[in-house]
């Protein structure tokens, strides 16, 4: 039925499979919208947030999504910049993948905000010395540079092509896109950063504070190697999964075996230097204020079991897992040590998030936890069913994967 | 002594906690005064607008060593770098050079809630609610105190329109000077134990003064480098510790907010 | 933001800080604007073909762009850097040079697995040949391969004689089964007259300049590699998915493909055969 859409030589399913694989999502959307209304016109009373908890799920969920976006960019990075032309065959995937998780970030921010007609406010009257002004910026700009990334996948439809002012644009639009993947990087390295120098610079939450270099936290850098590292084994993971929810072969080995490499690297540097902040924060900084480091970790779940977690078990295995040659050559394996990895991104949000509010700062105040309003919950599984929409629709209509061709026959 | 004109005044608080009796008429007055609005019936304790909160604290002991102090908290008026000025985004957030008041600008307030995450004293209220009023309600109103809306932070500003009206009375008759008496937070004011002295610290004539530098004197989170200027004093030691960045609290479930 | 906003101060921090974002912005625009401008550059210049056979070319899998050396079997594995173009190809020249006589004497006139390919015609890519005509022109048609692929069109769309066809651009425009295919010219040039499938040929061609070149053109001799390669291809894609490639031993082809396979089997083979990914 929409066979005129749908690229020459792709295999796609019957129109009508694919709105029965839409539908549910379409629901999941409606339901959030819903609640996402509920919270614009009623007021953010219906979250749990409260003056304890003023960040809560929503922002968990900008970290995690902006910090696995990060493959988008360093597989511009890496294929543009660095010519690492196997990456040729998932760039247009991460690229679609890095569009929806920043723009369904940005999404969430303007329920999230209390004021979301001001958000022009911080571009008005910027403080320089906000790290959070330095996010709103750069993912600003970011999202811009994505969505003209995003222009030239979307301009080789089979039926816009034809016209032949698209195809023209679209060729030299991609005569200049090491350009924009040259800006794409150096824009999220500082946002990634940022997201990270929010924490480090709490200088009233000794849970949250660390020294860095001149005005950046060790949180700065250890959020942006942290989502470089991960970056790759999202892009592995998502393609895994498309590729077993179409039923395709969609890349070939060599390219999961390179992207695991990569991540492997990364996470052994990023463990490294992870476990250096935190023996430095423990016996350093936080006793430096007077903080007592044993009071970080009083409150379950919160425990020190989960720092752990976050830094053994999601980073330095997962780590050993991609440089092994045994585990980079089964599948199996590089999905296990994928999903630890971004389970491990998801933990460290996770902890800088919400336990930084449940430990107290003043003596005579509780421990406390939080658990999010339906309300929010729904709003979070608006922006996956969003992101699947979306994804979906690119890879039907578009060209996502160029090696799919020709791994179609044998 | 008068202050010269030239030079900035900074003020702040000294509040003897062996005196508070926790009645919370300083939270009453502090809501009056500034048109904090009733609270909703679904707000909770963390869903509330308390500029002057009153918090509760006892030493761990079991009865009959039990003892329980009471905290009045409200902002802390930072003088070193305030953790909630250098992180919100938008400047909503001014520090005036004449009183050293850290005063929220709620109408560029974007409703972020950074400088909440930031401020260690928990001293920041976000409108979780639209702001209402029973019916009748609003006449008692005061007119010197702009309304906030729903979706921003708002916090105490050391009742910064009193200040205003000591300026305007001082120029009414041709001084440039405020007449300290005329200036008086309404939490100072209503304290029925007068256990809240307030002035100006840079004057060495004020109250405050000598009283934040006595040995008995301490503040909150000192440790942390912010330079409150609100300083509280008690006799007994446990109670001077509560100010302390160790949040390590005795064994029995004692101390509540 | 800018000077004279509350807020705003010449220090250090104000100046790197909207200095970057300004910076960044205004590569951002001046990069999008300029890509823009030259597309309408383009446009204006009729470039508008060459630039679809770029992009088409770019895009068409690795076993669709070997080098005609390769199936000649010059050389053992060459894809194409040159969009088919050998009029200036340094490599195609060098391949040329070297060329044994022997290779040069290969008979032509032949038919390949069915096909036929008569002698005194240069092929292209795309499923085209040329043939000289009287007056300095070219006879164009479609060749047998293609012609047995699409058959009788439902609809022809020919351009209008004192058309300008660009080399690798669009010839013409066919529509069978519901599938549009585009074939490509082989040669720049104006269009004199206008013939048909009953015809024998489908265009002729006056080619630009004196001596048409004819470099990018295969002769009979070097076509039947690649026209074998091509039905391979052909055969590869067409086989049942259950079954794999399987090798035609002997059989005719079909008069009409498009009567036995599905639309969405003919618009890929139509895509491939034809090179419109």
């Amino acid at each position: 039925m929409d066979d005129a859409l749908i690229l020459r030589g792709a295999r796609r399913c019957s129109a009508g499979k694919f709105l029965a694989w839409l539908a549910p999502w379409a629901a999941l959307l409606g339901v959030g919208g819903f609640a996402i209304l509920q919270c614009l016109v009623r007021g953010l009373n219906q979250t749990n947030m409260d003056n304890r908890f003023a960040f809560g799920l929503w922002i968990f969920l900008d970290l995690t999504v902006i910090a696995l976006g990060a493959g988008a960019f360093f597989t511009g990075f890496l294929l543009y910049i660095l010519r690492r032309e196997e990456l040729r065959a998932v760039i247009n995937s991460a690229v679609v993948i890095g569009f929806i998780c920043y723009s369904g970030a940005i999404l969430v921010l303007m329920v999230d905000v209390g004021q979301p007609l001001r958000a022009w406010f911080t571009f008005w009257h910027p403080n320089v010395h906000s790290m959070l002004t330095e996010v709103t910026f750069c993912i600003t700009c970011y999202l811009t540079v994505l969505a003209i990334e995003y222009l030239p996948i979307l301009l080789k439809n089979r039926q816009l092509r034809k016209i032949p002012s698209f195809l023209v644009f679209e060729f030299e639009l991609h005569k200049v896109m090491p350009v924009f993947a040259a800006v794409g990087a150096f824009l999220s390295f500082f946002h990634q950063g940022s997201l990270g120098g929010l924490y480090g610079v709490l200088r009233g939450r000794p849970f949250a504070f660390r020294e860095g270099i001149s005005i950046w936290p060790s949180t700065f850098f250890l959020f942006i190697v942290s989502a470089v590292a991960t970056g790759p084994a999202f892009v592995l993971l998502t393609t895994w999964l498309v590729s077993k929810l179409s039923g395709k072969r969609l890349v070939k080995p060599e390219v999961f075996e390179l992207l695991g490499r990569i991540s492997g690297w990364l996470l052994v540097f990023y463990v490294g230097l992870k476990s250096l902040d935190t023996l430095v924060w423990l016996n350093r900084t936080a006793p430096g204020v007077g903080a007592n480091p044993g009071q970080f970790f009083a409150a379950q779940p919160f425990g020190i079991w989960m720092l752990f977690v976050e830094i053994v078990l999601f980073g330095a295995a997962p780590a050993l897992i991609f440089l092994s040659r045994r585990g980079r050559a089964g599948t199996g394996w590089l999905l296990a040590a994928s999903f630890l990895a971004c389970a491990g991104v998801a933990t460290n949000r996770l902890v800088m998030t919400i336990q930084t509010l449940v430990v107290p700062t003043l003596k005579f105040e509780p421990y406390a936890l939080y658990w999010p309003s339906w309300q929010e919950v729904a709003t979070f599984l608006a922006v996956i069913a969003y992101g699947v929409i979306l994804y979906s629709l690119s890879f039907r209509y578009l060209r996502l994967f160029p090696q799919e061709r020709e791994l179609q026959r044998g | 002594m008068e202050n010269g004109a030239d030079r900035n005044a900074r003020y702040g608080m000294v509040i003897d906690l062996d005196r508070c009796t926790g009645c919370g008429a300083c939270a009453v007055a502090c809501a009056v005064e500034n048109n904090v609005p009733p609270a909703r019936l679904q707000a909770t304790d963390r869903t509330g607008l308390t500029w002057m909160r009153v918090y509760r604290a006892d030493n761990g002991k079991a009865f009959p060593d039990n003892r329980t102090a009471f905290i009045p908290i409200s902002c802390q008026h930072c003088g070193h770098h305030p953790p909630c000025v250098a992180v919100c985004p938008q400047n909503a957030v001014d520090v005036d050079p004449e009183t050293g008041v850290v005063s929220q600008i709620p109408e560029r307030c974007l409703g972020c809630r950074y400088c909440m995450v930031a401020c260690p004293f928990h001293a920041r209220y976000f409108n979780w609610f639209d702001p209402t009023w029973p019916k009748g309600m609003e006449a008692a109103l005061n007119p010197d105190v702009s309304v906030r809306m729903r979706g921003v932070v708002e916090k105490c500003n050391l009742c910064h329109s009193r200040w205003q009206a000591a300026k305007a009375k001082a120029a009414a008759a041709g001084r440039r000077v405020i007449d300290p008496a005329d200036y008086v937070p309404a939490c100072v004011e209503a304290c029925p134990e007068k256990a809240i002295a307030f002035g100006d610290l840079a004057d060495p004539a004020s109250d405050v003064t000598g009283l934040a530098r006595s040995a008995d004197a301490f503040r909150l989170l000192e440790e942390l480098g912010t330079e409150p200027k609100m300083c509280f004093r008690s006799k007994r030691e446990w109670v001077r510790r509560l100010g302390d960045t160790d949040v390590a609290r005795p064994e029995s479930e004692g101390s509540r907010g | 933001m800018f000077p004279g906003i509350y807020g705003f101060a010449w220090d250090a921090g104000h100046i790197i800080f909207l200095g970057v974002f300004y910076t960044v912005v205004a590569v951002v625009v001046t990069t999008l604007v300029r890509a823009a401008v030259r597309a309408r550059a383009d446009v204006k210049a009729g470039r508008i073909e060459e630039l679809r056979w770029h992009a088409a070319f770019a895009e068409l899998p690795s076993s669709s762009r070997r080098c005609r050396h390769e199936l000649s079997g010059e050389v053992a594995d060459r894809a194409c850097e040159n969009r088919f173009d050998c009029r200036d190809c340094a490599a195609h020249a060098e391949f040329v040079a070297k060329r044994s006589a022997a290779v040069r004497a290969l008979p032509g006139g032949q038919t390949v697995a069915g096909f036929e390919l008569p002698a005194g015609r240069l092929y292209h890519r795309g499923h085209t040949w040329v043939a000289e005509a009287p007056g300095g022109t070219l006879w164009v048609g479609l060749d047998d391969l293609g012609a047995h692929l699409v058959g009788a069109p439902d609809e022809l769309d020919l351009p209008p004689v004192g058309a300008r066809l660009a080399g690798n651009g669009t010839a013409w425009r066919v529509r069978k089964n519901g599938i549009s295919i585009r074939v490509l010219a082989p040669v720049d040039g104006e269009v004199v007259a206008v013939g048909g499938p009953d015809l024998g040929w489908y265009l002729r061609i006056l080619p630009d300049g004196g001596e048409p070149d004819v470099r990018n053109l295969l002769s009979a001799a070097e076509a039947r590699p690649w026209l074998l390669r091509e039905v391979e291809r052909m055969q590869i894609a067409l086989a049942d998915e259950a079954v794999g490639a399987a090798l035609a031993d002997g059989g005719a082809p079909v008069e009409d493909l498009s009567k036995v396979i599905s639309p969405r089997e003919l618009d890929e083979v139509c895509g491939m055969v034809f090179l419109e990914p």
